[in-house]
């Protein structure tokens, strides 16, 4: 794997079209650097989960994801024994009159996403996604894998990772993770962007976008931020609220007209559309 | 080699400040920095800042602290000045006030926030007997809890009768009987768990009248479930009544718990007790995962930040957050005061309980809210401005 010099690093992710800020950058810098999990919290929506998968881009290492429910368990997450293909073997074995052998090999194994990650030669990209959906219980249980890289299963042995994976966890806050998986952790807070890195985004993501409309529909959605929202539009949002308001344009709305008729992709909730329509003039003064 | 000593020296005071302002960071993390910093020396002042934060923070909250002291050490070229005090524990603690400072009675509405003080009395009280139609009510209080309370399936599979899950050591076993011939199969399901359940009632001055029914109404509860439910009083301190609560009869109980509640009626520091409350470990993690319930009016005098705060973290710690004022069984009250209004987005639902009766409505509407989105109270309670407004 290639180790970026910080500089180059901020490069390659804009290369593979994530616009990272500098603590950020520095964050995944280190995280590379240090062989640490990183652990990413912030709002709904600022690209939290395509940290993972932009490095997984730039590195050309698997992406494999293990998303995070109430009640998942080591089952879900590790490996399970294929009990129905053992039976089968058994039974087999049985009308040929052979012996049956050893029930217990790697190919009657499942892997899940965090064996699998162990076991990826040349290393891989893993993303525990939503982590506070998970019990807490499941946190304890991350707290050996994350430590060592290693999974122990009691009928093989202990299986070592040969390359680290590189981990990275997402939160959105909806409860408190324990200290003893922070402290594992390198922990990174992604903020909204300012409206620079904002418009340099929507550049890049919606194609023939005017510099001046984008300018406006930035400060706009950074204003619609401000209000007290139930939720908060992020980057996904005011992405496609420019992609909406652009093809409505196309269709012959003047652009002020089209960003209020596209404003069901920015907001998703009825009190929310109440709220801004409320405050429509503040918003859109000079959109 | 240069004299790395001074720069050490000056780290390690930074890393200590951290600590003296209650940003924990924790050996491995401040090795962290430190291999970060060998790994890859930082050009200039901003990585810097990003490396000690990023290997240091745990949680976004600590971050105004943390800047305050990563400037006061490296931007500033020292420890200049004196650091603000952390805020949390201090920030809402009753300021002492003698026995005639007290303000005179004033006429309460529901909401208005005036009844609450700081004024600290200790002294214990006697909570009253249970009227006789009471008890009744009671027992079918104690025998709506259960359905209501939230499970989770729990880690352990056992035997059932259906199960997502084939039991075949138990069918391996039982196989050996019939000479290796599998002729039934058995299956494994996760049974549901009871969450925890844990439940804060304030026993301040302002909530004088109600105290001996929300005491009735934990009793009730603690009833239902004894193994999962905890029980805390909060006025000017934090108690836990859990174990004096426990017996099977109320009056009893609640003459146990008029022993060890030495600050009823008296003052209110709700933010401070919260805050004291989360920063027991201890008790910080019986709310993990709970259905924490909150019985106050959410009257806070002064600075309702801390209050805020606290609230909050105990959203992020438990299941669901709920709270039962009984100013809120009043038709016409609204979450108007600036705590209430301001804690209102962490809350999952604010209901209104002040006796047994309506205790055992808002019981009643605990599925609804359990099988809901979060944070909804805001929602339910908010009146947004009219279209077009």
């Amino acid at each position: 794997m290639t180790l970026w010099r910080e500089g180059e690093l901020a490069a390659a992710l804009e290369g593979a079209g994530y616009f990272a800020d500098e603590g950020l950058c520095t964050a995944i810098h280190l995280a590379l650097r240090l062989g640490r999990p990183l652990l990413l919290e912030g709002e709904p929506g600022v690209g939290k989960t395509e940290v993972a998968a932009v490095l997984s881009r730039v590195t050309g290492l698997d992406l494999i994801r293990l998303q995070c429910f109430e009640g998942l368990d080591s089952g879900q997450a590790l490996y399970e024994w294929d009990y129905p293909k053992q039976l089968l073997q058994v039974r087999v074995a049985e009308s040929r009159g052979q012996d049956v052998g050893d029930l217990y090999r790697e190919e009657f194994l499942l892997r899940r996403p965090l064996l699998r990650a162990v076991q990826a030669e040349r290393g891989a990209v893993l993303l525990i996604d939503e982590i506070d959906r998970a019990d807490s219980e499941f946190e304890a249980f991350l707290l050996e894998f994350l430590g060592d890289f290693q999974i122990t299963i009691p009928e093989l042995g202990t299986v070592r990772a040969r390359t680290p994976p590189i981990v990275v966890l997402t939160s959105n806050r909806t409860r408190e993770l324990h200290d003893a998986l922070k402290r594992r952790c390198l922990y990174h807070w992604i903020a909204f962007p300012e409206p620079d890195r904002e418009r340099a985004i929507l550049r890049a993501a919606v194609p023939g976008l005017e510099e001046r409309a984008a300018e406006g529909l930035v400060r706009a959605v950074q204003r619609v931020r401000r209000l007290p929202l139930l939720k908060r539009p992020g980057i996904a949002e005011s992405v496609e609220w420019a992609r909406g308001a652009r093809a409505l344009a196309e269709g012959g709305s003047p652009w002020p007209v089209a960003l209020r008729r596209a404003l069901g992709l920015l907001i998703k909730d009825e009190e929310d559309t109440r709220l801004l329509l409320a405050h429509a003039e503040e918003v859109f003064d000079d959109a | 080699m240069p004299d790395l000593t001074p720069a050490a020296d000056h780290l390690w005071g930074f890393l200590t400040a951290l600590r003296s302002v209650g940003v924990p960071a924790a050996p491995t993390k401040r090795a962290d920095l430190l291999w970060a910093i060998a790994e890859s020396p930082p050009p200039d002042l901003t990585t810097l800042y990003w490396y000690a934060r990023i290997t240091l923070l745990q949680n976004v909250d600590d971050l105004p602290a943390f800047d305050r002291v990563f400037d006061a050490w490296f931007r500033q070229g020292g420890p200049g000045g004196e650091d603000p005090p952390p805020e949390g524990d201090e920030g809402g603690a009753p300021s002492p006030g003698g026995p005639g400072e007290d303000d005179p009675p004033r006429e309460v509405r529901p909401g208005d926030g005036i009844e609450a003080s700081t004024l600290s009395t200790y002294g214990t009280r006697e909570f009253g007997r249970t009227g006789e139609g009471r008890h009744a009510l009671m027992r079918t209080l104690e025998a709506a809890w259960p359905a209501v309370l939230p499970a989770t399936p729990s880690r352990r599979r056992r035997p059932a009768r259906s199960g997502d899950r084939l039991d075949v050591r138990h069918a391996w076993r039982r196989a050996h009987r019939h000479d290796g011939e599998i002729i039934e199969l058995r299956r494994l399901a996760r049974p549901p768990r009871p969450r925890r359940l844990l439940i804060l009632v304030d026993v301040s001055g302002s909530l004088r009248l109600h105290t001996p029914d929300l005491l009735r109404v934990a009793h009730t509860a603690l009833r239902a479930a004894p193994a999962r439910t905890e029980v805390f009083t909060f006025g000017t301190r934090l108690t836990r009544i859990t174990a004096a609560l426990s017996h099977p009869h109320a009056d009893q109980a609640l003459r146990a718990v008029s022993g060890l509640v030495t600050d009823a009626d008296g003052g209110t520091a709700i933010g401070a007790a919260l805050a004291r409350f989360l920063g027991n470990p201890r008790f910080a993690a019986l709310a993990r995962g709970a259905l924490v319930i909150v019985l106050s009016d959410g009257l806070e005098r002064g600075d309702c930040a801390p209050m805020v705060r606290a609230t909050a973290r105990l959203s992020r710690l438990g299941h669901r957050l709920v709270w039962w004022s009984p100013l809120a069984c009043s038709p016409t009250y609204r979450p108007a005061t600036r705590a209430m209004a301001a804690q209102l987005p962490s809350l999952d639902h604010l209901g209104g309980v002040r006796d047994p009766p309506t205790a055992l409505e808002e019981v009643r509407r605990l599925p609804a809210v359990l099988s809901g989105p979060r944070h909804t109270a805001a929602r339910r309670w908010s009146t947004p401005p009219p279209l077009g407004a």
